[in-house]
């Protein structure tokens, strides 16, 4: 391995990515259980294609769009859902994000700046997009 | 169709592709757009945003590669530098270089390196440690206990300055073409950087993690992430992923490459065609 510093910085960018993974799963199933129990699995047949106007059940477009439908009563499951993507979207971010600290605290400068190049590309090319509002 | 055929199904499916993502570094997207939109009759941009929650969820899933040293986080950060700001310079020229000149270019290039994979088929691993300067200066080396060969494996990176050209031109194709990237990164990790291919492999699937996190904004946004589809992709694709990486760990890196090769040789074969003018999907 490198310079001395170990393998600490990787346990910790596995582990968040593992965690983040399994947080998205959990939150994705519970959405999912809670949709079953609604009926919606009886209710809809899927809409295979976009429509051109409007957003079908199930797409949400901005953050704000999935907390309403998590302060909606009675709440709407697949914003729980929806909430489940966008943990697993945010984990890689999170997790360079987190290997900053990580590599200063290593002893590796270098890669510490490295990091933070990346994180900010990322956060860049988030924003550039739009993102998520 | 019903919902809950449908998600059954299209769980099911995302678990294989999930596995052959995750041993090949591809993220799945490859397999997942053509299977959701040819069998499931799924509209091409909902596919997408389902493809590109796949590749997180591949990245996800194959964490314990960097654990088990086979995935370099040093490496991956490395290199993502380069094709992260390919990716946006590609934005930028999206619209301006035309599209199908460099299609055909990426898919005679594409044959080349499937004629190269082919070539170097049965190496299993490079058979010296390099002593290249960047690799030397910026620690892209590591080691990995090979639960195949039974023994630990040291390797270091070799011709890096044209591993990080090639990752930004990856980078800038992806950006502007709009396709991903990971058989690029395996590619170049491969062919021209000669770390061993379950290194490459796992590697990728971190790196396209990250790249792919930059760009779900941009499919979310624009409504093409459909959560009644995207999440029973996700499920399959992170428990596909977790299943991959106890396979990979165990196979040889002869037999990933072989796996690999016939993705190459279609990817450049759609390519080939699209610059063409010939659309498969």
């Amino acid at each position: 391995m490198s310079a001395g510093t170990g393998p600490s910085v990787e346990r910790l960018v596995a582990r968040t990515l593992l965690a983040g993974g399994l947080i998205g799963m959990a939150l994705i199933l519970v959405g999912g259980a809670f949709y079953a129990v609604h009926g919606g699995f009886h209710h809809h047949a899927v809409h295979l294609s976009r429509p051109p106007l409007g957003s079908p059940a199930g797409v949400f477009t901005s953050l704000r769009q999935v907390l309403d439908g998590l302060r909606r009563r009675p709440m709407d499951p697949l914003a729980l859902t929806a909430l489940g993507l966008v943990a697993l979207m945010a984990t890689p971010i999170i997790a360079v994000a987190l290997a900053v600290p990580a590599f200063l605290r290593a002893g590796d400068r270098r890669y510490a700046t490295i990091a933070a190049i990346v994180l900010t590309m990322l956060v860049v090319s988030l924003a550039v997009a739009g993102g998520i509002h | 169709m019903s919902l809950t055929i449908f998600s059954v199904a299209v769980l099911f499916t995302s678990v294989g592709a999930g596995a052959v993502g995750s041993i090949l570094g591809l993220g799945g997207g490859i397999l997942l757009v053509p299977i959701l939109t040819i069998f499931y009759g799924v509209d091409l941009h909902y596919a997408m945003g389902a493809s590109i929650i796949s590749v997180i969820a591949t990245s996800s899933g194959a964490a314990s590669y960097l654990r088990t040293g086979l995935s370099n986080l040093r490496i991956g950060l490395f290199l993502v530098l380069a094709t992260i700001s390919g990716a946006l310079v590609g934005a930028l020229l999206a619209g301006v270089v035309p599209v199908r000149a460099l299609e055909l270019i990426l898919g005679l290039a594409l044959s080349y390196s499937a004629f190269t994979t082919v070539r170097q088929l049965h190496d299993e691993l490079p058979e010296r440690l390099s002593e290249d300067r960047f690799a030397l200066r910026f620690d892209l080396e590591g080691r990995y206990h090979d639960l195949r060969l039974g023994r630990e494996v040291a390797y270091r990176a070799q011709r890096v300055a044209p591993g990080f050209v090639a990752m930004f031109g990856a980078g800038v194709l992806s950006g502007m073409l709009g396709i991903g990237s990971g058989a690029f990164k395996v590619l170049a990790m491969d062919y021209l950087m000669r770390l061993p291919m379950k290194v490459s492999t796992a590697t990728s699937n971190f790196m396209i993690g990250l790249t792919a996190a930059a760009t779900a904004g941009i499919y979310w946004s624009r409504g093409d992430i459909n959560v009644l589809i995207a999440a029973p992709v996700a499920i399959g694709v992170l428990a596909g992923a977790y299943l991959g990486t106890m396979l990979m760990a165990r196979m040889r890196n002869t037999t990933v490459r072989k796996l690999f090769l016939p993705i190459v040789v279609y990817l450049a074969l759609s390519m080939i065609l699209r610059g063409l003018g010939i659309h498969l999907r």
